[in-house]
Parts: C-alpha cells; structure tokens; sequence
C-alpha cells in the first residue's frame, strides 16, 4: 500500500457493519491485559495467556482479523492516536478494528511506527528499519508484536539478563535465524533497541532489549 | 448560534442526510421520552438483540465556534458527551450500525437512541418507526423552539437613532 491509499485509508469511513467488536469493559480489560504484557516484559521468556478478554466474535457475525488474538488484544491495550502503527502484513479487518477502537494512525513506513505486528515473521524487514529510539529518549523506539508459529518446541534458546535470576529457556518456531543476530548487533546501543512481543494465538511471550540470547 | 438541527451540507447524499436529521431529533430528547416513544413505536415488541461495538463511554469534546458563525474558530470550552455504537444482530446479512453521540452522561440514553438509529435502518421498520418516533418528538422540539422564539420576540426592543436635523 502506498502512501496516498495509507492515508486515504486513514480518512475513508469505516465499514462498520463488519467491524470487529474490541473489549466488553474497555477500562478494566485494557488494563488486566496491560498488567499481563508488563509481566511478560518484567520475567522475560514466560509465557502469559491473554485469554477471556476479548468477546468471540464467533456468536457475533462479525469477521475475525486473521492476526493473533493475543496480538489484537496487545494492539487495543497500548495504541492510541499518538502511537503510530505498521502492520506488516495488509489486514483490513485488523487495520479497520484498531481505527476505530483506539484511533491509532495506520503508517506504510515501519520507522515511523511506535507499534508494529508483524503477522508473518520470516517477511521481518532488518531490524534497524524499526525507530530505536535516541540516547536522551529511548522511550520512542518502536515496539514489535510478531506472530510465531509456537512458542515452545522450537530450537532451544537460553535468556539471560535483567529478570531472570540464572537463565530461562525458550524455544519459539518459526523465527528466522537472522533475527537474532540483528537483535543482538542492537545490544551496544542499549539504552537504545527494540522491545519485542511473540504472540501465538492467546499466549504471549516478552523479550526486551536487555535481554542477552544465546543459541544453544 | 447556530441551528443544528437544520438542512445539512448539500453535498451529502440524501440518505445521510435523512439520518443526520433523525439522529439531531434523538440527540435532543430526553431519557424518560425516548424510552417511552420507542416502546410504544415498537408496540410492546421487546428491544433486539444487539452487540456492542462501542459500550456507553462518558468523555470530553472541545465545542468550537466562530465569532458571528464567520469569524475565526476559536475553542468555546469543553463538553461532557457519552457516545455508543452498536451493531444489531438481524438481519444477519446486512446488520445496521446504530451509532449516538449526545451531550450529557446518561448512557442508557445513548443506548436507546443508538438502537432507534439502527432500527430506523432497516427499510421494513423505517415508515412506521419514522411516523411513530421522529415526527412526534421533531414536532415537539419544533413547538418548544417556536415557543421560545415567541417569547424572545415579545420582550424585543429596538434601537435606532433619531436622525438629528441640522
């Protein structure tokens, strides 16, 4: 999608007669589910269950975004018109739902996002394309929700860093190997570097930037 | 000030502009009344059944006017408004969208009037909810804007200026 139709996109009404319905108590699920990334962020490498939050669309008629429930949830909790988002994979169901429901501005250009899903993990773009934030404002890098095929029984990995008392293991599926290298040529420009989310139908898994990884 | 229930933009197509006005009507009517109106439109017939889009959320909108209705924007201050959206479940096939945005932060108000805007929708429902609903609460607005109009009239004064013959 190109910039004229991303920002048409922006501006076009809403089909609503297909909207996807967000959180039943928007106050008390936000924030329950901004609770659980918080967690999952602070315990690097535990997998948090996101579940029961959203309604099931399916006794409604409303379509499903083909993003991860996790991913949706996470996308509701933390955007809002001041949080840019790129979703790297085109889902109009995705995109017409997080317009409506937070007003968060959909961009075509991932640097300028503070937020980005990335549904298909082996199309990840290089990691420095994302904002890192700057010395004096790390706050402004951008955050990654990816979507893995699982988050255990994958090639093992060992964590090790702030939150984890000796080490933790993970072994997510479906990531490209280059990810890890990329993330770990970021590590010197701490505080500077990119929060990331792995999402998997209603479990998440957090990795932040302090986080060292080693490929057993 | 301006008249908001008035004819909207030309450039709308005449079905938005039918439910602009409808939606004008509904934002002004009180609780108690719209319950009542749309009972007796829907003749003892239970609400529908519906799902929420948007839940009754009670926040601030920034009212901005112009000095004279010409002048430059200018904030006028901030107002309490309770929005609602939601979608009815019949018909599955082309389900209508009922949406309300109204001053206040009465929430049950902001749920009958989205639902009346969804069931006015519908083609099969439109006549006899519009002849039922609408008119008899637009006819009412009517009489108390004219009433008060009357009264601003009777109290008016006019100044002018002698002409001073020299």
């Amino acid at each position: 999608m190109n910039t004229s139709t991303r920002q048409a996109f922006n501006d076009a009404p809403l089909e609503l007669a297909t909207l996807t319905p967000g959180f039943a108590d928007p106050v008390h699920d936000t924030q329950a589910v901004f609770r659980t990334l918080l967690d999952t962020l602070a315990r690097p490498g535990t997998i948090r269950t996101l579940a029961g939050v959203l309604p099931d669309s399916a006794a409604t008629h409303a379509a499903r975004p083909a993003a991860a429930r996790a991913a949706y949830a996470a996308l509701l909790t933390l955007c809002d018109f001041s949080t840019p988002v790129w979703l790297a994979q085109h889902d109009a169901q995705l995109a017409a739902a997080l317009r409506f429901h937070t007003g968060a501005p959909l961009v075509d250009a991932p640097q300028r996002a503070a937020f980005a899903y990335l549904h298909d993990a082996h199309a990840l773009p290089a990691l420095e394309c994302f904002a890192l934030g700057a010395d004096d404002a790390p706050e402004t890098s951008a955050t990654l929700l990816i979507r893995v095929d699982a988050l255990q029984g994958g090639a093992p990995l060992t964590l090790r860093g702030p939150g984890i008392e000796h080490m933790q293991n993970i072994a997510p599926v479906g990531l490209p190997e280059r990810f890890w290298r990329e993330r770990a040529e970021l590590a010197p420009l701490f505080p500077c570097g990119i929060d990331c989310y792995f999402v998997c139908g209603d479990d998440v898994l957090g990795l932040p930037r302090t986080t060292q990884v080693e490929l057993n | 000030m301006s008249d908001l229930s008035a004819a909207p933009a030309s450039s709308a197509p005449p079905a938005s502009a039918m439910r602009r006005a409808w939606m004008a009507v509904l934002a002004r009517t009180p609780r108690a009344e719209l319950e009542a109106a749309l009972q007796r439109a829907l003749q003892g017939a239970p609400l529908p059944a519906y799902d929420w889009l948007r839940p009754p959320e009670t926040g601030l909108a920034m009212v901005r006017g112009r000095v004279g209705g010409t002048g430059d924007a200018f904030n006028l201050g901030e107002a309490t408004v309770t929005r609602a959206t939601l979608r009815l479940r019949e018909p599955a096939a082309a389900a209508p969208v009922g949406v309300a945005c109204h001053l206040g932060r009465d929430r049950r108000r902001a749920e009958l009037a989205a639902i009346a805007d969804a069931l006015l929708q519908l083609p099969q429902q439109h006549p006899q909810l519009h002849a039922q609903l609408i008119e008899p609460l637009a006819a009412r607005i009517a009489a108390a804007r004219e009433a008060r109009r009357q009264d601003t009239a009777d109290t008016r004064v006019e100044f002018f200026t002698m002409v001073r013959g020299d």
